[in-house]
């Protein structure tokens, strides 16, 4: 059959330049941010970030006046109101980051996987030759680059901020608690993901994610001395890493190792989960 | 001629159904192969299977001689029934990812994915995001995306099932095209479409082989020789049609190998004879014709369609 002769020459002369696992992996990442700014998530994220930043070093500056015009309190309170560290502030600032500041990024990256197999895009990027690792992770590299992103420019804006109005605080101070408040965050972006993986629901794996990271915090809150070393403590130590000069306990360290366990043992699930379903690789 | 892939004995079953039920088959390199059959026979669930989108629950795939272990996702290109795309991307953009997935560089990627754009007929809409893109237009741009790595087989799902006729016309076009350059391995439940475009057919039905082959040593071997007889609709004519035919059924109970005719149905007044020999019984049915004094209106002698043995192979 000459034709097809004629085309298997075709075929065998047709090799271009191959990227390795990692070019594709790039390409991945890319797309992923790609997606976020054209969806004006990058942009609006770091906006509330900065947003909730900027507030806490304000209202705590102008809580006098506010009180003040209230105007309900007995004499000599506000007179006697002890003026608010700037530690404190940061640290307040930290609270507000883990409340409207997680379900913010919750609602993010709810759908993150379980969009793309619902609307059947996936099936049409699976059938490439890339790995499940690659696939996931690209997702998770995306997300950590908006979380950390918008974490950076929230707390350094209320570092600035603080600044101004209150009372400086020490710069190492700002990068020890960012970094581990970063974690706790990642922690909770990480969970996303895998909940996102495993159901159709985007409304559901913001709910379990953010539910989790409740229980987490819960724990560590009630029982201190026994479940000191869980996740759920760091965000308590990101408190303390800016407010005093943090307490490293052996605890400290076992936190960390523990919330990065965590992290990945969410990873390699999400990998498994999806691969369940499918035999590529 | 060398297999670019068998199969042997697939099987998927989801719960306790089995959607596949241990089939095999060859696809040879060049080819064109339609996996033909109706609604629920289990096209798509052999197609995702050969894909890796969806692992079997036993039997083999090879292809070039290995066994497939998500490697052969570098040799297939795969167009789903109704493909998904990001909305946000524009055409041009999806095919250069595409292409960067299957390991291309960016450069070459950009390079293959215009020389695409064009081939399908989308470069004016090359820059457009495919949100606003229509039906046919998306499934020309699965077929570019598809393509985008040269794979050495082409595997669709229905690809012109959901086209109205024009985007049909110009999707069957560019598959004729296509399948002088690559192996191709479409499923549809339109015979047309496969006697058209295509050298092999694999007919299914219930998750197992019906029937496949060659299209044209299907026709040779399958072909019988058929006589079609409509009367008018007197009711003298009517009678002796049906005691006709309950007179060759019976002498086909009583010896089918010995009867002229093999089998008789009578469907809208239209009475149709398979037949062994076409010169005896047309003879013989003529004569009991013109001894009886019934009033004809059409007599046709041919040959069974491919339509008439499709319909007899997934209705059996």
């Amino acid at each position: 059959m000459s034709v097809s002769a004629a085309h298997n020459g075709n075929v065998e002369k047709r090799s271009f330049n191959r990227t390795s696992e990692i070019g594709r992996f790039a390409a991945m990442v890319e797309k992923e941010l790609l997606e976020l700014l054209r969806s004006f998530k990058l942009l609006w994220v770091p906006l509330v970030f900065i947003l909730l930043g900027i507030m806490q070093p304000v209202s705590s500056y102008f809580m006098p006046i506010i009180l003040e015009q209230a105007g309900n309190l007995p004499e000599g309170v506000i007179a006697n109101m002890p003026k608010p560290q700037g530690a404190e502030v940061l640290a307040q600032t930290l609270q507000q980051f883990g409340t409207l500041g997680v379900l913010v990024l919750a609602l993010v990256c709810m759908g993150v996987v379980s969009g793309e197999r619902n609307s059947g895009a996936a099936s049409l990027i699976l059938v490439k030759p890339i790995s499940l690792y690659s696939y996931i992770g690209s997702k998770w590299t995306a997300m950590l680059v908006l979380t950390w992103g918008s974490l950076a420019a929230g707390y350094l804006a209320a570092w600035y901020y603080t600044g101004l109005l209150i009372g400086s605080v020490p710069f190492k101070d700002i990068v020890s608690s960012l970094l581990i408040y970063g974690l706790w965050l990642t922690l909770l972006v990480t969970l996303t993901v895998f909940f996102s993986t495993m159901l159709k629901s985007p409304a559901g794996a913001a709910f379990s994610s953010i539910g989790c990271i409740a229980v987490f915090s819960l724990l560590a809150g009630i029982f201190p001395k026994q479940l000191g070393w869980s996740p759920g403590a760091l965000s308590g130590f990101a408190y303390q890493a800016v407010s005093a000069s943090i307490m490293k306990g052996d605890y400290f360290g076992w936190a960390i190792v523990s919330a990065l366990a965590i992290i990945a043992g969410a990873l390699a699930a999400a990998v498994w989960l999806l691969r369940r379903s499918s035999s590529v690789e | 001629m060398t297999a670019l892939i068998q199969v042997k004995g697939l099987t998927k079953s989801f719960g306790t159904v089995q959607a596949v039920t241990g089939i095999d088959f060859t696809i040879e390199e060049g080819h064109c192969v339609a996996l033909l059959g109706p609604n629920g026979a289990g096209k798509t669930t052999t197609i995702r299977m050969i894909t890796g989108l969806l692992k079997q629950t036993s039997g083999q795939m090879i292809f070039h001689g290995a066994e497939a272990d998500g490697n052969q996702r570098q040799l297939i290109g795969y167009l789903p029934q109704s493909p998904a795309f990001y909305n946000w991307m524009t055409g041009l953009e999806y095919v250069i990812y595409a292409g960067r997935l299957c390991g291309m560089t960016a450069v070459d990627a950009k390079k293959k994915a215009k020389e695409l754009m064009e081939r399908v007929g989308l470069s004016h809409a090359a820059k457009r995001k495919i949100g606003g893109y229509s039906g046919g237009m998306k499934q020309r741009l699965g077929l570019a995306q598809a393509l985008v790595h040269s794979p050495k087989l082409l595997v669709m799902d229905e690809p012109v099932s959901a086209l109205d006729p024009l985007g049909r016309r110009e999707v069957l076009g560019l598959l004729r095209e296509l399948k002088q350059e690559t192996t191709v391995l479409f499923s549809t439940h339109v015979l047309h479409d496969a006697e058209e475009l295509c050298d092999d057919v694999i007919i299914i039905r219930d998750g197992g082989i019906a029937l496949q082959g060659a299209i044209s040593s299907i026709r040779e071997e399958h072909r019988k020789p058929i006589i079609e007889l409509q009367l008018e609709e007197d009711d003298q004519s009517q009678r002796w049609l049906s005691s006709y035919i309950a007179q060759m059924q019976a002498a086909m109970q009583r010896n089918a190998e010995s009867s002229l005719i093999m089998e008789a149905v009578l469907n809208d007044n239209i009475a149709r004879f398979t037949v062994k020999e076409i010169e005896a019984a047309r003879q013989s049915l003529l004569e009991d014709l013109t001894r009886e004094r019934v009033k004809v209106r059409r007599l046709e002698v041919g040959y069974t369609s491919l339509e008439d043995l499709f319909m007899k192979v997934v209705t059996a």
